[in-house]
């Protein structure tokens, strides 16, 4: 038994020099400024402002629920590597990304540092921020309000300017070129807006009933009719009364769109638009999400798409 | 070597800290909320009848467990976690001895559980954290009770390693190994007071741990572990020091459907334990595997089996397997209610099966488990 201690020994030894041998990686002064992002939304917004000076990584892959990451540690050693985070904040990572920036023991983009950049800075209102008391029995309730501002291309044209401020003051020789890129993709999405919101007129004469608060912002952006959500405490399973009662007021009211992401449970939110004879839209929930939507613009294109599409054959999917 | 305090004094040290969260930040008092640590409370109750052992220990209801911690950076320097428990004494590896016997098997103590700090910034990508913690032997030992995959450690850990971890207190060094893929090793040296060590040796205990962790698939990982913990060993009075050694072995994978929040998951972990000490005279082993899948949006259905082998038994019986030692494995089948990140409620059934003369032990339970507060994420 004693040869077992002898190897652990021996290899731990080894580990132990290897690590302190090669110095973890950091960025080139003259290299690409390396970009984690935690949303694949902020990561458009990223590889737009900073082109070819910048690589960037995902955390939180687009067809994923950013609620629910498994913080895998192979994520904190890409966070090991940044020169910059990009998070959407409101806490919307709270339950991964604090354990994986302790992991990642990166200074740079540790609380303070410069390189940690809190995306939803640049928001001039928050929706959703709750006035009265807050408590778990509200369901995951977000404290700082909903943190869902990345389907609304308004907000993100304010982000978009943000980051291109704070990659110029991370990376100074290239400041103006950020700033330019930023303001092209600033004027890209202003360009679209209309065009958006063109496409999903036939909408606001609908009402719109959500699965989760993921669309509230993309709502308030397009000035649609929101009855309520499925999920009427969000994270929490709606009850069978709470599924009965949308099921009666989608009836009630006609003309109902019901709006859920591909990562919903989505028999509830079936069961729902087939009891009322609403339209159903499932949406992806980000960039990404699905094939063809890598990019802000196509993303926000296919939202828009099917959204069109809903609207115009009631009490279809 | 337990770390007891009285109950006033724990209320004592929360009170301060309650009674300024309860105001806002600009209080009648003229103090600032804002610098509070975050707090959060978990407790953990456990009801358990036996089929064949009639005794109280084997057929109770009652608080399994309540922890209160407290977590805040405490400057630029460090980050701060107190975990005060308050739990049952026996079986634990370290508490007031005297306690347990007074009260037999529901005896109670208070215990630090962890009280250390953090580096939060040193040179390298290195880690640094002193104080008292659990310590990264294997990946069952270091999980507080709450993160257990069923009511109980399996019996691998429970006799090698003690029925609630190892908390120790001393110094951690964590670094990053620069390969491919992640890669971590982590050495320490505590002061040796957990049962499994000789309370009168008054030698350091060591150890370390090397992590492997591969993205096998977008969303499954495969982790690798191998652990190394030595230090004084159990002897008689007045006999020769001896020491003890104990390394482990460790395999985990995790998957989750991508595609939809609360959707399936697996996780199936593995271990082999093996001590090492010639005070044994025997090569004990034990190990044990645990898998556990989420097949609804709430609901987990978890099969564990543990076993340990060779363990020197002086009063073995005509029909071991092995004269002078025995083994006994372990059987566990669990389905877990978990309405949310905040609450479970758990029914199980486990065997005990002693391959000796010894009688089967099949048992039923009920646990549930609630957090309130500032509860920080766990680690993957």
């Amino acid at each position: 038994m004693r040869i077992r201690t002898r190897i652990a020994t021996v290899a731990v030894g080894l580990a132990v020099c290897l690590s302190c041998l090669v110095a973890p990686p950091c960025a080139a002064a003259d290299g690409p400024l390396q970009v984690a992002a935690t949303l694949s939304d902020l990561a458009c917004v990223a590889r737009a402002v900073g082109g070819a000076d910048v690589e960037v990584t995902v955390l939180c892959p687009g067809g994923m629920d950013p609620h629910y990451l498994p913080a895998k540690p192979s994520l904190s050693r890409k966070l090991g590597q940044a020169d910059a985070l990009l998070f959407n904040g409101l806490e919307l990572e709270i339950g991964w990304l604090p354990p994986l920036l302790e992991k990642a023991r990166n200074p740079r983009v540790r609380d303070g540092a410069p390189g940690l950049i809190d995306c939803s800075a640049a928001l001039d209102a928050v929706l959703d921020v709750p006035s009265g008391p807050v408590d778990r029995g509200m369901g995951d309730i977000h404290p700082q309000g909903n943190p869902h501002y990345t389907v609304d291309p308004r907000r993100m044209i304010d982000v978009t300017l943000f980051v291109g401020r704070r990659f110029g003051e991370l990376d100074p020789p290239r400041a103006a070129a950020y700033r330019d890129r930023a303001e092209a993709y600033a004027a890209l999405l202003r360009g679209r807006l209309p065009v958006w919101q063109e496409r999903t007129a036939g909408l606001r004469t609908r009402h719109v009933l959500l699965n989760h608060q993921h669309w509230n912002y993309l709502c308030d952006w397009l000035g649609l009719d929101v009855i309520g959500e499925i999920e009427h405490r969000p994270g929490i399973a709606p009850s069978p009364r709470h599924v009965q009662d949308m099921v009666e007021k989608s009836r009630a009211l006609g003309d109902v769109v019901i709006v859920a992401a591909n990562w919903d449970h989505l028999d509830v939110v079936r069961e729902i638009a087939s009891r009322a004879g609403a339209s159903l839209a499932i949406l992806p929930g980000h960039s990404g999400a699905e094939a063809g939507t890598d990019d802000y613009v196509a993303f926000l294109d296919e939202l828009t798409r099917r959204l069109a599409g809903a609207a115009a054959a009631p009490g279809k999917e | 070597m337990c770390t007891r305090i009285p109950v006033a004094i724990l209320i004592a040290l929360a009170a301060p800290a309650l009674g300024i969260a309860a105001a806002s930040s600009s209080t009648v008092t003229g103090i600032s909320s804002l610098m509070n640590p975050a707090i959060s409370v978990n407790a953990l109750f456990l009801g358990e009848t036996s089929l064949n052992d009639d005794s109280d220990e084997a057929n109770r209801i009652g608080l399994q467990e309540a922890e209160m911690q407290f977590t805040s950076v405490v400057d630029p320097f460090w980050t701060a976690d107190l975990v005060i428990a308050y739990h049952q004494e026996a079986g634990h590896d370290h508490g007031d001895e005297e306690a347990a016997e007074a009260g037999g098997a529901a005896a109670f103590v208070t215990d630090v559980e962890v009280a250390r700090i953090r580096a939060r910034s040193l040179p390298a990508g290195l880690g640094l954290v002193l104080g008292k913690d659990y310590l990264p032997f294997g990946k069952h030992a270091p999980l507080h009770t709450h993160q257990f995959a069923f009511t109980r450690a399996p019996l691998a850990v429970r006799t090698f390693l003690g029925d609630h971890g190892l908390t120790e207190v001393g110094a951690r060094v964590e670094a990053t190994v620069p390969l491919p893929w992640y890669s971590e090793v982590v050495a320490y040296a505590v002061n040796g007071d957990a049962e499994i060590f000789d309370a009168h040796d008054r030698d350091l205990a060591w150890g370390a741990r090397w992590t492997q962790l591969w993205d096998v698939a977008p969303t499954a990982t495969l982790e690798l572990g191998g652990s190394l913990l030595n230090g004084p060993g159990a002897r008689e009075p007045d006999g020769p020091a001896v020491g003890l050694s104990v390394s482990g072995l460790d395999l985990t994978y995790k998957w989750v459907d991508g595609g939809q929040a609360h959707g399936p998951a697996v996780v199936w972990t593995s271990e082999l334990i093996l001590p090492d000490t010639a005070a044994f005279g025997h090569e004990p082993w034990g190990w044990y595997s645990h898998l556990q899948a989420r097949f609804r949006r709430n609901l987990w259905l978890g099969l564990g089996a543990s076993g340990i082998a060779d363990l020197p038994h002086e009063e073995a019986g005509p029909d071991e397997v092995d004269a002078g030692s025995y083994r006994w494995d372990e059987y566990r089948l669990d389905l877990t209610f978990v309405p949310s990140e905040y609450s479970s409620l758990r029914a199980e059934v486990s065997a005990i099966v002693p391959q000796s003369s010894e009688a089967d032990d099949l048992r039923f339970s009920l646990q549930w488990n609630f957090t309130i507060g500032s509860h920080p994420a766990h680690l993957y």
